[in-house]
């Protein structure tokens, strides 16, 4: 009785697998399997750089460090001043435009936050968060 | 995968009762400041019911916008403070979750994460807070829809445009419900404007931009 | 196991005392009972799974909110689960891998009842449970609930499923 227990689990979860499988493979360009954030969602150095002058660099970190140094010709848009900043931000935007936002690194949440915040309130489009942050365009500059 | 869970979830309420040293009253506080706050204030009360003396060997915040505050650098045995944690809630909305680390010179638990929710509510929630023409473009009307958060009743707003160039008229569509419609007088200059959007019996303000954008670049 | 699909029906035929006619309305309104929670736990689980099915990249993330997997696993847990459940619920419906499929459904369902506890104590801000984002909206008890509830369903199944039937 047991063994047939067991067998009937591994022919389920088998099974399972099967439509499993497919899905992954079927979602593959959605979902990236090694960060949380879409892949049509982040862009890496490089790539943004191919996009020359048509980007604008939006520095989502706190004032200070933006003060301190930030990629050359970016705004500073962050959640502190939004209200204020914004408007600025929105001068120098116009539609076809790409904007990367980044923050300090990897890990930091403010690029999301305000990309989030561009794609919904703003509704623009071509909002891309810049993948490693501020520490991977030092490390190629 | 089971059991794995079952250890997981035990070994989680128990690392949370097993605190050696100091005793915290609470390590997540969830606060509801009003729409014309500027900051949230969290008090982290803890006691040290040992024997020896607590140092904080470090209290830091998962950002910038919170700062946390010890009163002192050591605890004596029996005695008790707070962490104070301030979030300056600057421009932001919806549910706000920041952190605070702090560690102890502790045996048994060194690192402590104080939790600080803070829900800041939205009174009037605006879509979308930029409208824009293409230079050439027909200037025609475009609608921003003003809705009134849940737990707010507001039965007007102001509207407001900083430049002539964009008129603006509101529509009270009931049930928490407005329409601003936002037209240019044309679209040949590259002219802008900000909207201040005011519920009436308040203070605070909130913005729109309406502008004329060049038009795309041939790539 | 050697019954034959028939046993059962010469076994309450052979009953001879005047409780024949009693016990057979009784086993039959059991079967029925049984069949009747067999199917909504069925339909429960088939609805829960086809919904998380339909967007795995949301199930990810919601997955992800309770800070328990690293996210690749999340991604596999999303892509797999849901079907998990589906299956096992057509097995309930079909009579087909019974027990098996109970016991993959109650371990699926204790599973998401301690990882629901476990982000209430921790503080998480959780918003979904086991319904994707249909459930978003309900309370920390209405989950608890609704998982007890169908816990308490399974646990009858299986109980009540004891007595050796043919595959």
């Amino acid at each position: 009785m047991r063994s047939s227990l067991i067998r009937q689990i591994l022919i389920l979860a088998a099974l399972a697998l099967i439509p499993g499988l497919g899905e992954a493979v079927y979602f593959r360009q959605k979902i990236s399997w090694q960060s949380s954030i879409p892949p049509s969602e982040l862009v890496t150095v490089d790539q943004a750089r191919t996009w020359a002058g048509n980007v604008i660099w939006v520095d989502a970190r706190p004032d200070e460090e933006f003060a301190r140094d930030h990629v050359p010709g970016a705004l500073s848009l962050n959640e502190d001043r939004w209200n204020e900043l914004l408007p600025q931000f929105l001068a120098v935007w116009s539609p076809g435009k790409k904007v990367v936002v980044y923050c300090s690194s990897l890990s930091c949440n403010a690029s999301r936050e305000v990309a989030r915040r561009l794609r919904k309130e703003a509704q623009l489009s071509d909002v891309f968060v810049l993948e490693g942050g501020w520490e991977a365009w030092f490390k190629k500059r | 995968m089971k059991t794995h869970t079952v250890a997981f979830a035990l070994s989680t309420l128990i690392s949370l009762s097993a605190r050696a040293e100091l005793k915290w009253e609470q390590t997540m506080i969830e606060l509801h400041p009003t729409p014309t706050d500027k900051q949230a204030i969290g008090h982290f009360k803890y006691q040290n019911p040992g024997k020896t003396p607590v140092h904080f060997k470090s209290v830091h915040a998962s950002c910038g916008c919170t700062t946390a505050q010890t009163q002192k650098d050591e605890v004596p045995p029996g005695g008790s403070g707070e962490i104070t944690a301030t979030f300056n809630i600057g421009d932001r909305t919806g549910t706000q979750v920041k952190t605070v680390t702090v560690e102890t010179d502790e045996a048994a638990n060194s690192k402590t994460v104080l939790t600080l929710k803070t829900i800041i509510p939205q009174q009037l929630e605006i879509t979308p807070t930029f409208v824009f023409w293409k230079q050439g473009d027909k200037p025609d009307p475009k609608t921003i829809t003003v809705k009134v958060g849940k737990e707010f009743t507001v039965k007007h707003i102001k509207v407001t445009s900083s430049s002539p160039d964009f008129q603006t008229k509101v529509e009270e569509k009931g049930n928490g419900e407005f329409k601003i419609d936002v037209q240019p007088q044309e679209t040949k200059n590259l002219v802008a404007s900000t909207l201040t959007i005011q519920p009436e019996d308040s203070q605070k303000i909130f913005y729109a931009t309406a502008r004329i954008t060049n038009s795309p670049v041939v790539q | 196991m050697s019954k034959t699909p028939n046993a059962q029906l010469s076994t309450s035929n052979v009953q001879l005392s005047g409780n024949a006619s009693t016990s057979n309305v009784k086993n039959r309104t059991s079967n029925i009972l049984r069949r009747i929670v067999d199917l909504i736990v069925a339909g429960v689980f088939i609805y829960a799974g086809a919904i998380k099915a339909l967007d795995p990249v949301q199930f990810a993330s919601d997955i992800d909110n309770y800070k328990i997997f690293p996210w690749p696993i999340s991604v596999a847990l999303a892509f797999y689960l849901p079907w998990l459940e589906i299956f096992c619920g057509f097995a309930l419906v079909g009579r087909l891998l019974y027990r098996g499929a109970l016991s993959i459904l109650m371990a699926l369902v204790l599973m998401f009842t301690l990882v629901t506890i476990a982000a209430k104590v921790r503080g998480l801000d959780i918003t979904c449970g086991c319904f994707g984002h249909a459930s978003q909206n309900w309370s920390f008890p209405s989950h608890l609930a609704t998982n007890l509830g169908i816990l308490a369903a399974l646990v009858v199944l299986w109980v009540s499923n004891r007595s050796p039937k043919p595959l």
